[in-house]
């Protein structure tokens, strides 16, 4: 059968394209950190597979539907080990190049941030406290807390480290590519730089009661100067009322 | 007062309504008419209630799942409702929270499993030549035991809508009013539902654990059924794709459920008896989370699986030809099975478990997509040079295995970790989950609706309708579910009662493909109803010319002599 001498063809052509695919390099237009970079470029990256696969897919279908509708010599089913070989095999290899490509952006430590993750220059230390229905956010270097504005460095590494005194919540900054869940009695972690200065919004992305979709805060990242300058501004108004909180 | 008197006068017209002896039906020029459907009698009821035979057991089932997924899908359109607006001006925010949590408890516990155990007990015993199922009275309790589940889950509207109808006989019964729907999400994360002071989170534990038993049950009768009741002249390898999805179904159930209930009991104990099972201190949250998802994982293969193998059942009838690798739709199903219980830490990416542990469940994530594949593969394969029928059954079969097809891909971005970074707890889950539940198991449920709806009812239903049906429903999926899928994507999170203005649109656009959903189903059920009392009779056990292709299988020739029984 000459339709089964191609199909090792075929699976050589879905392994190279999937191989390009894996090392391309693709333009980050538009991203605000480090992790949004890695997150996205990998999500489009497996979008340049998927959306291709899914119109193929589709495509067979509406094909298969219209040509064969009303086909007056239906032909007997057969068994084909060669096919159904090769469409393992080349799902197999989309799903290595999937598990690949993830494992690579993993490993880059401002995703998989587990909690032995000092480093070398000294980052940004915030503690991030979600309860119901509000972010409390703590400078430990600094001695400032703040609820619901969180200001940021640009530029700079930031080491959340997140928990809760209730229930669970989970700070969710789409902008960033920032994703942790706040526990209580626990706290994990979670590490960015943010390249882009700008506001960005942070949501509650675990529910947690009524409240749930108002559990949002705003992400301020500045210049670094500008940065010192909110801190020190901030310190001397703390300094005025002693459990002052930020008025946004 | 004028509440009562108006519900009693109501429900009186309807009875004498669905009572009234139907006008005779033109089909196709030639005029047949249909035999009353008369109010059954108490004796009649009686027999329904104390039956212990499969087949009833099984329109039962079906009923009730008819039933509890039109409220399902009420708490739907009244969450999409809300969604119009980014304020919560149509219910309050709470209201919405106790919708998306009875919606997803409702449809995954309570609809989809009735559904095709319903299916199941109806077609299963006489596909495989049995006389009943193996224990025909545990096959009762099995049913009987979930109507009282449905009060326990919903009872918090049941008691208010009780407690309205005293009011207005100046009764104030108080405590009925202190039940509330819960608001929880059908995940049940402690801490919040250890805090939760609703009453009513216990009646729904209770409710569940019920549900759980139920489900349990039943499954144990389908494994002993499909394994021991076959006639002997099906062998093993006689047995058909959708037996088998049962049996895996089963199997998994049986793993799966009492673990579910043991996990419900201990958040009961804590909640009344100040046990300590998820206490914060002990990390017990977390501990929940693994319980539940090694019950919640399975479950997603629970419900998909019989779908699933229902599509590889009805899309070869009218393909004209056998599907395409039936022992590797067998195989793949029991591999579903199996991997179905290692995957459970993909729900639990987020919440900073060991990174070694999150990648294997991600490996393994990964992995079962091959089998899923295969059985898309497989059904293109089988409609390739067939003779391709376009009968609403084999049109909800393409479009179901269509929208699957976006479901299982969105799926592997799911398990993808960094990809799941970005959309965990957004509307592109939700988008996700829907494509597959939505749009492949009531697929395979409408498809089996109007395939065997002439063996069911003796009738043939309405073709415009169920055409009409099918576009509503596949547009509506692909409006509704993509729209979300584009949503999460933004970065809105689900479960938001609220939302920023700049998503107004794309929620409006959901809720207008929400809508065509609703009216689809709305349109499905007249079909039903109107063709069981007025469709044209069915005369020819043939329906869909399966002799000429050799497929008239087991329960169509049940149907043949049955009709020439009647005939006698
Ligand atoms: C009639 C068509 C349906 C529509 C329009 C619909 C709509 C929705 C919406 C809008 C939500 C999300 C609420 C939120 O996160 O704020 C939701 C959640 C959910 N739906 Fe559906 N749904 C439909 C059918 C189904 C079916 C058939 C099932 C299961 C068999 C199902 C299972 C679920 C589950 C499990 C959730 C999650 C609930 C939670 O977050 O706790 N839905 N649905
Ligand atoms: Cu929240
Ligand atoms: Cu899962």
């Amino acid at each position: 059968m000459n339709q089964s001498r191609l199909l090792p063809l075929v699976v050589l052509l879905v392994g190279l394209i999937v191989i390009t695919v894996a090392v391309v390099p693709l333009p980050t237009p538009g991203y605000d950190s480090v992790s949004e970079v890695l997150l996205r470029t990998l999500h489009r990256r497996l979008l340049l597979v998927a959306v291709p696969l899914t119109l193929l897919v589709e495509g067979a279908i509406l094909y298969a539907m219209i040509t064969f509708h009303a086909n007056n010599d239906p032909k007997p089913t057969e068994e084909r080990p060669s096919f159904e070989i090769t469409w393992t095999v080349v799902v197999v290899l989309i799903l290595l190049f999937v598990g690949t490509s993830s494992y690579l952006v993993l490993g880059n430590l401002t995703v998989s941030a587990g909690p032995d993750m000092t480093n070398s220059s000294r980052p940004v230390d915030v503690h991030v406290t979600g309860q119901n229905w509000f972010w409390e956010f703590t400078y430990p270097d600094e001695e400032v807390t703040t609820t619901n504005t969180l200001v940021l460095p640009a530029n700079r590494t930031i080491l959340f480290r997140i928990t809760s005194t209730d229930v669970i919540h989970s700070v969710h900054i789409p902008a960033l590519g920032v994703k942790q869940d706040a526990f209580p009695g626990r706290t994990t972690t979670f590490k960015t730089n943010v390249t882009k200065a700008g506001t960005y919004r942070l949501y509650c992305a675990e529910f947690c009661g009524v409240g749930h979709s108002t559990m949002l805060a705003t992400v301020r990242v500045v210049a670094p100067p500008e940065y010192q300058q909110w801190l020190q501004q901030h310190k001397r108004t703390q300094s005025d009322r002693p459990q002052a909180t930020d008025a946004t | 007062m004028v509440l009562v008197v108006g519900i009693a006068a109501g429900t009186a017209w309807l009875l004498r309504s669905i009572g009234r002896s139907p006008s005779p039906w033109t089909d196709g020029g030639t005029v047949t008419v249909s035999d009353e459907v008369g109010l059954p009698g108490v004796v009649d009821l009686l027999e329904w209630v104390l039956t212990i035979d499969h087949r009833r057991i099984g329109i039962l089932y079906l009923i009730f799942g008819t039933f509890t997924g039109l409220w399902g899908a009420t708490d739907a359109m009244m969450i999409r409702t809300e969604l119009l607006n980014p304020e919560a001006v149509v219910w309050t925010s709470g209201t919405y929270n106790a919708l998306f949590t009875t919606h997803g408890l409702t449809m995954l516990l309570l609809f989809v499993t009735p559904v095709f155990t319903g299916i199941g007990n109806y077609f299963i015993p006489i596909m495989l030549g049995a006389d009943d199922m193996a224990f025909p009275r545990l096959n009762a309790i099995g049913f009987w035991l979930l109507p009282p589940a449905l009060v326990l889950v919903r009872a918090g509207l049941i008691t208010e809508v009780i407690g309205r109808l005293f009011l207005a006989l100046d009764l104030d019964l108080g405590f009925l009013f202190a039940i509330q729907p819960p608001e929880l999400g059908w995940t049940l994360y402690p801490p919040l539902s250890v805090v939760s002071t609703n009453p009513e989170t216990d009646i729904l534990l209770v409710g569940l654990h019920l549900s759980g038993i139920a489900t349990t049950i039943a499954a144990i009768n389908f494994i002993t059924t499909i394994i021991l009741e076959r006639s002997d002249s099906v062998s093993w390898a006689d047995i058909d794709i959708f037996s088998w999805g049962m049996l895996t179904m089963s199997g998994i159930i049986l793993f799966a459920f009492p673990l579910l209930g043991s996990a419900f009991v201990m958040l009961l104990l804590d909640r009344n008896f100040g046990t300590t099972f998820f206490a914060v201190k002990s990390g017990g949250p977390l501990l929940w989370q693994h319980l539940f998802w090694f019950f919640g994982h399975p479950e997603v293969y629970i419900i998909v699986l019989p779908g699933l193998t229902l599509v590889s059942l009805i899309l070869p009838k009218f393909a004209a030809r056998e599907v395409f690798g039936f022992r590797s739709m067998v195989y793949t199903t029991l591999a579903i099975g199996v991997l179905s219980f290692g995957v459970w830490a993909h729900h639990m990416f987020t919440t900073g478990i060991d990174p070694r542990l999150r990648m294997s469940f991600m490996v393994v994530s990964l992995a079962i997509a091959v089998p899923s594949s295969i059985k898309m593969f497989n059904w293109i394969a089988t409609l390739w040079n067939g003779r391709i029928r376009f009968a609403a059954p084999m049109l909800f079969c393409i479009g179901g295995i269509s929208t699957f097809a976006v479901g299982g891909i969105t799926g592997v971005f799911l398990a993808s970790i960094p990809v799941d970074l970005l959309v965990h707890d957004t509307w592109y889950v939700v988008g996700h989950f829907h494509f597959i539940i939505m749009g492949l198991i009531v697929f395979a449920m409408f498809a089996g609706s109007y395939y065997w709806y002439p063996i069911l009812t003796r009738k043939m239903y309405d073709r415009r309708l169920a055409l009409v049906h099918l576009v509503l429903t596949f547009a509506g999926v692909w409006i509704a579910f993509f729209t979300m899928l584009i949503v999460g994507y933004l970065g809105l999170p689900r479960r938001y009662a609220t939302y920023p203005a700049e998503f107004t649109l794309l929620q409006q656009i959901a809720t207008g493909g929400a809508y065509l959903l609703g009216l689809g189903v709305l349109i499905w059920l007249w079909n039903m109803v109107q063709s069981y009392r007025m469709g044209p009779r069915i005369e020819n056990a043939d329906v869909w010319d399966l002799k000429d292709i050799g497929q008239f299988t087991r329960e169509w020739q049940w149907f043949e002599t049955q009709l020439e029984r009647e005939d006698e």
